[in-house]
């Protein structure tokens, strides 16, 4: 590789991950310069370094993560579902792989919800067919939980369905809950008693019990304040590098540029 | 990975901001210091990062300058919290060192 | 096994908190046999039979209609259907036989001229029959009002119906009068037992067909979905 081809695609990889290029390909320039070396044994390859200098610049101390590669663990084909009269989902594909991130957006009705719960195995669409590699985990906009057992008793509950012992999943309950800012699940009250955005913090927590291959989140976020928001886009973000593919439902729009992938719902045509 | 390379990765920004101690410097020279003082080749994957992260915890800072006769280099310099970093993890890693060596009995 | 046995636990934890529940739980039907207990003996050994039918059906009501929002989310975490279903019937019968224990001791030393094994048999029958009708009522009837209504229906039925007319043979609680015959009237044959025992056999086949089927239509694996 060329330093000029290799200097292009370490601008490229940067730009695509909302960064300025400039700095840090002019210091790689000058550096390639000065020492007369091929790019690739200096800096490895352009995807690579890219990522070593945003996890710099963005404080994640995190290893280089893997590129989503591979077979898909979460594959739609051709999904069409009809309400009554109305076509709700016309032959929506979609394809998720590890370490994945895509958010599927839309107007109010267009889908979302129900193109979501087809994937997860919730409801039967009219045509097409769901292809899943691996575990699932979902997490519905609201519900999911029982009104009169707490938290620690969902977390038991659910994690059993995976053969955790109640200590162990009592332990990744809590872990979960401290890392979206809410420590005092141990202690907390039955369900109803919770206000509604640490219910639905529940909801997510219980959603990743068992540490599933896929997650499907639907707008998990309601309630939640914005520390707790930014929070949950970080365990996403974590998530990612784990390796999980990972669907998210959203109307928010701030964090699209991170995402992998936008799946827009919109009609183009009206229904 | 070898052995040496972990060693590296613990003391690698405590390295760099050494290095800087004896006056201001640009990617390619602080590797070059690096090397002369006995680090080895410290590849640029992995020093600019470092340099990156040390920017952004504010224990260096920068400045763009024209380079001679070509396009701006990006130079480094050791800020007030830099240098108390440097002295105060000096200190801790001596003291660690020391420890490490009265365990394997080295003389 | 084990994970049939925790879905129980869990149930059961649920149903201990509902307070209100507990309390009519408990007392309705001390309150039904206080009702006849002046009258004729046999009134009470049925209507306490009745009260206990009912308000177990009714937790039972009240429980599946509740699970309903957990139990998807427990089937993608490796439940199988029969583990949930089983599980909380299980529980309601727990609760149950707790409930009905100390109204056998209460006929036990209140009443005497009775036969103490048949109104042992028809406590143990009703709450066996009345949970697993709760369960089908809430699988089949989504909205807690109407299943209420339902139940509601179906105990005033049984109070006011002849028992002797065939359209009674088709209430779910009748085998309390048939094997009350026995307990209470000296000198009835076990004939009144054995039929008391095929209908309840009968009904609980039915409810428990009815609830759990529901269920594995409602909760079943989809077929658009393949899983490598």
């Amino acid at each position: 590789m060329t330093v000029d081809d290799w200097l292009a695609a370490l601008s490229a990889e940067l730009r695509r991950r909302q960064v300025d290029p400039s700095g840090p390909v002019g210091e790689a320039a000058a550096h390639l310069r000065d020492s007369g070396q091929s790019p690739l044994s200096v800096f490895g390859p352009p995807a690579a370094y890219a990522l070593a200098v945003v996890d710099s610049l963005r404080g994640a101390t995190r290893e280089l993560r893997r590129l989503p590669s591979g077979e898909p663990r979460l594959r739609a084909t051709k999904i069409t579902k009809r309400y009554g009269r109305s076509t709700v989902l016309n032959g929506v594909n979609l394809s998720v792989h590890a370490g994945e991130v895509v958010a599927m957006i839309g107007a109010n009705g267009c889908g979302k919800s129900t193109m979501l719960r087809i994937c997860a195995g919730l409801t039967s669409p009219d045509s097409g067919h769901v292809q899943m590699r691996g575990t699932v985990g979902f997490c519905p906009q609201t519900g999911g939980t029982a009104e009169f057992l707490t938290p620690d008793e969902h977390f038991m509950l659910v994690g059993a369905g995976r053969g955790a012992t109640r200590t162990a999943a009592r332990a990744e309950g809590r872990t979960a809950a401290a890392a979206l800012d809410w420590p005092g699940a141990a202690g907390d009250a039955e369900a109803r008693h919770l206000s509604g955005g640490t219910r639905q913090k529940l909801n997510l927590v219980l959603s990743q019990l068992g540490d599933p291959d896929v997650l499907l989140l639907d707008e998990p976020y309601q309630g939640f304040d914005n520390g707790t928001y930014l929070d949950f886009w970080q365990q996403v973000w974590h998530w990612r590098d784990a390796g999980k593919a990972i669907v998210v439902v959203t109307h928010l729009l701030n964090e699209l540029d991170r995402v992998d992938t936008v799946l827009d719902l919109t009609p183009r045509s009206p229904r | 990975m070898d052995r040496r390379t972990q060693w590296l990765r613990g003391v690698l920004d405590l390295c760099v901001l050494g290095a800087l101690a004896r006056g201001e410097s640009y990617g390619y020279e602080i590797a070059q210091r690096l090397e002369a003082g006995g680090l080895g080749a410290i590849a640029g994957g992995t020093l600019y990062p470092a340099l990156l992260r040390l920017e952004r915890l504010g224990l260096v800072s920068i400045d763009w300058r024209a380079g001679s006769g070509g396009p701006a280099r990006k130079y480094y310099r050791l800020s007030d919290e830099g240098a108390a970093t440097l002295r105060s993890a000096g200190a801790d890693w001596a003291v660690f060192v020391g420890n490490v060596n009265a365990i394997m009995e080295v003389p | 096994m084990k994970k049939t046995l925790i879905v129980a636990e869990m149930a059961l934890r649920e149903i201990s908190r509902r307070r209100g529940v507990l309390i009519l739980l408990a007392l309705l039907p001390l309150a039904f046999y206080f009702s006849r207990r002046s009258e004729a003996y046999w009134q009470s050994v049925r209507f306490v039979s009745l009260g206990i039918g009912w308000t177990l059906s009714t937790a039972a009501l009240f429980a599946g209609n509740a699970a309903r929002g957990i139990e998807p989310r427990l089937r993608l975490s490796g439940y199988a259907t029969h583990q949930l279903y089983l599980g909380r019937l299980l529980a309601l019968w727990a609760i149950g036989a707790a409930l009905s224990t100390p109204y056998f001791l209460l006929i036990r030393f209140d009443l005497d001229a009775v036969r103490y094994s048949g109104i042992a048999l028809i406590l143990l029958l009703t709450v066996v029959v009345a949970a697993p009708l709760g369960l089908a009522v809430a699988a089949v009837l989504p909205r807690e009002l109407e299943g209420m209504l339902v139940l509601l229906t179906v105990v005033a039925m049984q109070m006011m119906l002849n028992p002797d007319k065939a359209t009674a043979h088709v209430l779910p609680f009748w085998f309390t009068r048939e094997i009350g015959e026995y307990a209470v009237t000296p000198g009835a044959g076990t004939d009144h037992v054995l039929r008391g025992l095929i209908h309840a056999a009968v009904t609980l086949g039915i409810v428990v067909a009815v609830g759990a089927s529901a269920a594995t239509v409602r909760l079943r694996r989809r077929r658009h979905v393949s899983i490598a």
